[in-house]
């Protein structure tokens, strides 16, 4: 799986981690139990700080979407419970900002359709 | 300087002509997606445009080789020590320099033909991409027990001979020198060229062995060196056969692990660059220089074969550069140094209490208490130098003779006779003065 890093981009570099990792979840292209580079390994390689790799791993753990495995490290996880509320929030004020913009509901339906697919899943 | 000499040094440097010929050359082969620099698409390596600059390049880079060799010639004629030198390490900084110049032309060419075919990766801003899988695979670095018999082997001589101990332990510091370049100058990052996980591991595992082997071999053959060096320190035709081999093992060591670095990096990457690949050219200032300000690091990978780079963004990488470079460019002082050497005169004065040999601000005196004998030598015997200068018009420092065993000498070697003195501590030291009659009346006085 490729992580790409903007960092001229808005949305700070642990964020970047954390979204392209949960859209690489979604997509298949991460299994659970798969294993992640450890935070040393990661800063090393995107030649971020320490801190970033940390606070996305973090990010992650929080989220569900990443454990921390016995003897591997940090490894893939899938979140139980399912979706929990602040991602509905998210989900509704997207949904309703895509009203705004003037699509109906068979667009904004066929959109997510395209998505859960996979077809803009992460890209 | 004696045209044997000047050819002596001339084989020594001239190798280095092919070897850096080759490397430029082996740029024009695509490996990594990347020809002369420039991340190009597959599609680029049917081009006719690249092909056309390609050759160019070629022809540039031959000219340049025939260049440097006709400009060996000039200085077989030079007679003195020091002029010849100045030339030697001015030929060797322009090797270094104008090899660069038919590449960056190449590179330029091939960036503004990639931006007309539309082969850049049509984004706005550069992007840092990492492999995932790659770099979740642990990194096993050399173990320091690879290093630490090389390190005790280049000890040994420091047991037995403590004359010359300054060489024994800048020789055997070079072991963990290797160690710590082996194990800090690697830059922890996957070689991802496209995709596909398979290659990027791969391609990572290829350097990371190489590079290993290469500081390893380096260390042991430097452990052997020095044990070899003590051995025939006595035996001047032996003692330069174990330098030579020395030398001899280490390019070869390094000219063969990067150029087999390069050849499965071109075999492995020889079908990528169809789908998505990775382009970080907008990193690399001409292809050679990485220049990143949200790399933290201050090294990295370069960008095909084993090598390593610094981070030209980071105020270390400048300043690191900075001294290199004045370093480099100070080395024809050298030169200017030993033509000073070459015309200053050797001195002898002798005083109430001492008697000296002075060379171009270097003294050598023997107490007069001290002098056991001494003997007037009408012909030199053969000598060989271990720790000195020995110019035709100067010998001084540690040598070493069949006739004597060690000496310590402070002779102009034109001017005879010479004047052997045996101190009570069985130390010998010969004496010569530039001055037609010097020696002789300071022999006189003595006596």
């Amino acid at each position: 799986m490729l992580l790409r890093l903007d960092f001229h981009s808005d949305v700070p570099i642990y964020q970047q981690i954390r979204n392209q990792v949960v859209a690489a979840i979604a997509s298949g292209e991460l299994k659970p139990g798969e294993r992640l580079p450890t935070v040393r390994a990661l800063a090393e390689e995107a030649g971020i700080n320490m801190m970033t790799a940390s606070k996305a791993y973090q990010l992650l753990k929080a989220e569900g979407y990443a454990a921390t495995g016995r003897r591997e490290g940090a490894v893939v996880h899938l979140p139980e419970g399912g979706a929990n509320p602040e991602t509905l929030e998210g989900l509704r004020l997207r949904i309703c900002e895509l009203r705004l913009a003037g699509m109906g509901k068979e667009e904004i339906l066929a959109l997510c359709g395209k998505i859960f697919d996979g077809e803009a899943c992460g890209k | 300087m004696t045209l044997f000499w000047a050819l002596v040094s001339w084989a020594v440097m001239l190798p280095v002509l092919p070897i850096v010929y080759s490397l430029q050359k082996n740029e024009c082969r695509p490996k990594k997606n990347l020809i002369a620099g420039v991340t190009l698409p597959y599609e680029a390596q049917e081009d006719g445009e690249v092909h056309a600059l390609l050759e160019q390049y070629r022809k540039e880079l031959k000219a340049v080789c025939l260049g440097m060799l006709a400009a060996v010639i000039p200085s077989l004629l030079f007679k003195s020590v020091g002029l010849f030198l100045t030339y030697y390490i001015l030929w060797a900084i322009a090797l270094a320099a104008v090899f660069l110049i038919p590449y960056i032309r190449c590179n330029r060419s091939l960036q503004k033909l990639k931006v007309e075919r539309g082969w850049r990766q049509s984004r706005e801003t550069p992007q840092v991409v990492t492999d995932l899988k790659a770099a979740a695979e642990e990194m096993r670095r050399p173990s320091l027990w690879w290093f630490l018999p090389p390190f005790l082997l280049s000890l040994v001589p420091l047991l037995f001979d403590r004359s010359i101990w300054g060489i024994w332990v800048l020789d055997a510091a070079l072991v963990p020198v290797f160690y710590l370049c082996c194990r800090y100058l690697y830059r922890n990052r996957a070689e991802v060229v496209d995709e596909d996980s398979g290659r990027t591991l791969a391609l990572t595992r290829i350097r990371r062995y190489n590079w290993s082997k290469c500081w390893i071999t380096l260390a042991w053959a430097t452990g052997l060196f020095n044990l070899g060096l003590w051995l025939t320190l006595e035996h001047i035709w032996l003692c330069m056969a174990v330098i030579l081999a020395y030398g001899f093992t280490g390019c070869i060591t390094v000219i063969r692990i990067e150029f087999r670095v390069r050849r499965l990096q071109e075999k492995l990457t020889a079908d990528s660059g169809r789908g998505y690949y990775v382009d970080g050219d907008d990193h690399w200032i001409w292809g050679m220089i990485y220049y990143n300000p949200n790399d933290t690091r201050l090294t990295v990978n370069a960008r095909v074969g084993v090598g390593s780079s610094l981070n030209m963004a980071r105020r270390p990488a400048q300043i690191i550069m900075g001294l290199l470079l004045a370093v480099l460019l100070a080395c024809p002082l050298c030169g200017v140094w030993m033509l000073g050497m070459e015309r200053a005169p050797v001195e002898l004065e002798i005083t109430d209490t001492e008697l000296t040999g002075s060379h171009f601000g270097r003294h050598w005196s023997v107490a007069l208490a001290d002098v056991a004998e001494i003997e007037v030598i009408e012909t030199l015997p053969r000598l060989s130098r271990i720790m000195g200068t020995g110019m035709e018009t100067a010998c001084t420092g540690q040598f070493s003779s069949s006739q004597w065993g060690r000496v310590t000498l402070c002779i102009d070697p034109r001017v005879g006779p010479w004047l052997l003195v045996k101190q009570n501590d069985g130390e010998l030291f010969l004496f010569g003065a530039s001055e037609e009659g010097r020696t002789a009346e300071t022999a006189a006085k003595l006596r």
